[in-house]
């Protein structure tokens, strides 16, 4: 005999899957928006004294041109950085939404 | 076509006898009447309506406990308003408890409540109803635990208590947690989650939402007025109500009754039928059966038991005595339950607008002191009692009378169910007999299921196949339903469920409402969510470290190399990469998996304070129940 579940039942029974492409979206807006109000920050507060006495901007962020090629700390470079944060912000969230998915049916067996 | 209108003229020849005239047997002429049927009722009192019947007193009507119509069953509240027409009408409900010589509104308003209780009462009400959160009864075996655990044990002594054990006469102690535990029984946690959802949204500020517990219909002249109403049109159409007709013996053949002997007027006559419907209690009925049931039956009869009522009308020489329709007697100084105000119910209910006709209600068994006691100690009994609670003065009190009403409540003991099983199982041989309504079923039925259940027995005489037992007793009248009247009443879809044919057609879009809120309440997987962050937070680890590597210099990549602060032993290089990985994964799994936890326990304490709420606000008028 099949028995009918009960609200309790379904909600306690059911795994919630992710919306990949909403997860990537999500989290590449994110992170591109953080690298370009960061980068813009740092231009609003200007520039700061290097120990050999250069006027120098965001020497740190600056960093991130090692992996975004043709980013610098400029609105032209907080621009390139919002791209690359969205690209690589999109390729992660989705990723976790994919794999979340994939492990959920896995181990629930759907 | 040709079969329809041959089974038409099968069904013509049929001749249905019913027993008993009140809602459950008059509804069930009535319907029958409108297939053009005959059908002949067999009632043993000399007024029709049974319990739901309004007794005239001296022109001042008053009920056997007042009758609220209120129902969400469709077919029901179209049968009343096509019989009632304009003298329907919808009141206003206002009910108190007075206890203490104190009124609360009931259902509660907190002000009110909080005021009448006073500051210390009130603050060790709260701190009572913390303790029942923290350290509930367990097991919540019984009616007292079940309250206490939910409200507090200091209010639960308050105002559940006494008022329970008037109307039932047993101590609460001894009263089953399942008996409370109905009244959420029906509750749907998807639902009451929809309803916290939308609830606010401004678009939907428009639906008129109304609920039953505030206002009711009522006929103008009283429940009787309806059921004299449809019995006038049932004797217009060709069938006959026959009063003061007592079944005497029910005969059975093989498989089917073939006859009843009904005493009218002191000679026994034989009805013949090939259709029985019975509205009379259970364990009468089987009492009456010829030939015997066997002795297993007629013992699960004889454990049925019921509780008893009677009702003191008083009329007063005062206009207005209390604003209420009722009033609920939680004082244990007294022994009445309830007070009602008729002519709040109805202005018509009495003859001089100058004067008031109060009904006093005590619950009692038959045969109890109170049951026996002479109708003029009775009426001196309730002056007194009104006077200690100070309600009125005595010398206002004009006249009274007092009406018993054996059976009013079927009893749900721990032994009901099994002996209605019993009963149910023998009777179902007997292909041509239908049980419908309260006592008839011993199910604790309002009118309209009362009603239902007859609707439903006519349909099977016409060719249907309802199982009239599946019909709910247990469903829950507050609940709000939607102003538009096109949209069904969620729980008669609840109801059609359970049934082989479908009476009403059933609004459409339902499961995708369901799907969806479930999808958004679903917990998410941790592990999968812990596995997935770790993999991609490792893997960015790894590629950027590779990169870097691939880039080269002199120096490659000093400043990620900064994150061996953290990730000891992690370096720019092919090893590294692997090290950074596994700390990264590590991590990034952590996170994951807390992220997943949270989120998963405040959509949980979420859902479970939208429970609870529903819960509570279902109970909201609880008493009205009891
Ligand atoms: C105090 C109180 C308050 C209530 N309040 C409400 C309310 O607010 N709203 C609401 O909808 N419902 C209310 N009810 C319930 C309502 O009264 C019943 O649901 C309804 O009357 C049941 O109808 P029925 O036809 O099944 O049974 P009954 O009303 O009991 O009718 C059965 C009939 O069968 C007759 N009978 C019994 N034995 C024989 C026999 N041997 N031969 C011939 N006839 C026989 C009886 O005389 C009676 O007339 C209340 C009930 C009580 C007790």
């Amino acid at each position: 005999m099949t028995k009918t579940r009960s609200d309790e039942e379904k909600l306690l029974q059911a795994v919630a899957f992710l919306n990949a492409k909403v997860l990537g979206l999500i989290l590449g807006i994110l992170l591109g928006l953080v690298i370009f109000i960061a980068t813009n920050w740092l231009l609003i507060k200007g520039p700061q004294v290097s120990e050999s006495g250069r006027q120098i901007v965001g020497p740190h962020l600056q960093l991130l041109s090692q992996f975004f090629i043709g980013y610098k700390v400029s609105f032209s470079g907080s621009i390139i950085g919002f791209l690359y944060g969205f690209a690589i912000g999109t390729i992660s969230g989705s990723l976790i939404g994919w794999l979340y998915n994939r492990i959920v049916n896995i181990r629930h067996r759907l | 076509m040709e079969s329809e209108s041959a089974s038409l003229n099968n069904n013509k020849h049929k001749k249905v006898v019913i027993i008993g005239a009140g809602p459950a047997g008059l509804t069930a002429a009535y319907e029958l009447s409108k297939e053009g049927l005959r059908s002949v009722v067999l009632e043993k009192d000399s007024v029709v309506g049974g319990i739901s019947r309004t007794v005239n007193y001296k022109g001042y009507r008053f009920d056997i406990g007042g009758h609220r119509f209120f129902t969400k069953v469709r077919v029901v509240e179209d049968m009343w308003e096509e019989i009632m027409g304009d003298d329907f009408l919808e009141r206003k409900r206002l009910s108190r408890i007075y206890y203490k010589n104190t009124f609360f509104y009931y259902p509660f308003r907190l002000p009110n409540a909080l005021w009448g209780l006073g500051i210390g009462n009130s603050i060790m009400i709260v701190l009572s109803y913390i303790k029942s959160q923290l350290f509930p009864f367990k097991p919540e075996d019984t009616f007292d635990k079940w309250v206490s655990n939910r409200f507090g044990k200091r209010l639960y002594g308050l105002f559940f208590k006494t008022y329970t054990e008037k109307v039932w006469g047993i101590p609460c102690e001894e009263i089953s947690a399942e008996w409370a535990a109905q009244r959420i029984k029906g509750l749907s946690l998807l639902e009451a989650l929809k309803n916290a959802l939308i609830q606010e949204r401004p678009s939907n500020k428009d639906r008129v939402v109304k609920t039953l517990i505030d206002s009711f219909h009522y006929p103008r002249l009283g429940p009787g007025m309806m059921w004299e109403k449809v019995s006038d049109t049932v004797t217009s159409e060709n069938s006959e109500v026959i009063l003061n007709a007592d079944v005497e013996i029910i005969y059975t053949g093989s498989g089917k009754v073939d006859k009843i002997d009904v005493l009218v007027e002191g000679k026994i006559q034989e009805i013949e039928g090939s259709e029985f419907i019975s509205s009379m209690p259970i364990r009468e009925l089987i009492q009456k059966l010829e030939p015997k049931p066997p002795k297993e039956v007629s013992h699960a009869a004889d454990m049925l038991k019921y509780r008893d009522f009677l009702t003191v009308s008083l009329i007063i020489n005062k206009k207005d005595v209390f604003p209420d329709n009722w009033i609920y007697i939680h004082d244990p100084r007294v022994k009445m339950g309830r007070i009602q105000n008729f002519k709040n119910w109805s202005p018509d209910m009495v003859p001089d607008q100058e004067k008031t006709c109060l009904g006093l209600e005590y619950f009692c068994f038959e045969g109890d002191g109170l049951w026996t006691m002479s109708d003029r100690d009775l009426i001196n009994l309730a002056r007194k009692e009104l006077e200690i609670m100070g309600l009125v003065d005595a010398r206002e009190i004009e006249d009274g009378s007092v009406v018993r009403m054996p059976k009013a409540y079927p009893v749900y003991d721990s032994t009901y169910l099994d002996a209605v099983n019993i009963i149910r199982d023998f009777l179902s041989q007997f292909r041509n007999l239908q049980l419908v309504g309260r006592n008839g079923m011993h199910k604790y039925n309002n009118q309209d299921h009362s009603m239902l259940t007859a609707m439903l027995a006519v349909k099977n005489i016409l060719g249907g196949n309802y199982d009239l037992w599946k019909v709910n007793a247990d469903q829950e009248y507050h609940e709000e339903v939607l102003g538009d009247k096109s949209i069904e009443p969620k729980d008669y879809k609840e109801l059609s469920k359970t049934q082989p044919l479908v009476p009403v057609a059933v609004a459409q879009g339902e499961g995708g409402v369901e799907q969806t809120i479930i999808s958004v309440f679903a917990g998410i997987d941790k592990l999968a969510l812990a596995l997935s962050v770790g993999a991609v937070s490792g893997g960015a680890i790894f590629i950027a470290t590779i990169l870097l590597i691939l880039k080269g210099g002199s120096v490659v990549g000093p400043n990620l190399l900064l994150l061996n602060q953290y990730f000891i032993g992690y370096s720019v290089s092919i090893e590294g990469a692997f090290i950074g990985l596994g700390y990264s994964f590590l991590w990034g799994f952590i996170f994951g998996w807390l992220f997943a936890y949270l989120r998963n326990l405040l959509t949980g304490f979420y859902v479970y304070r939208v429970k609870k709420s529903a819960e509570l606000s279902s109970f909201r008028d609880f008493i009205d129940y009891i």
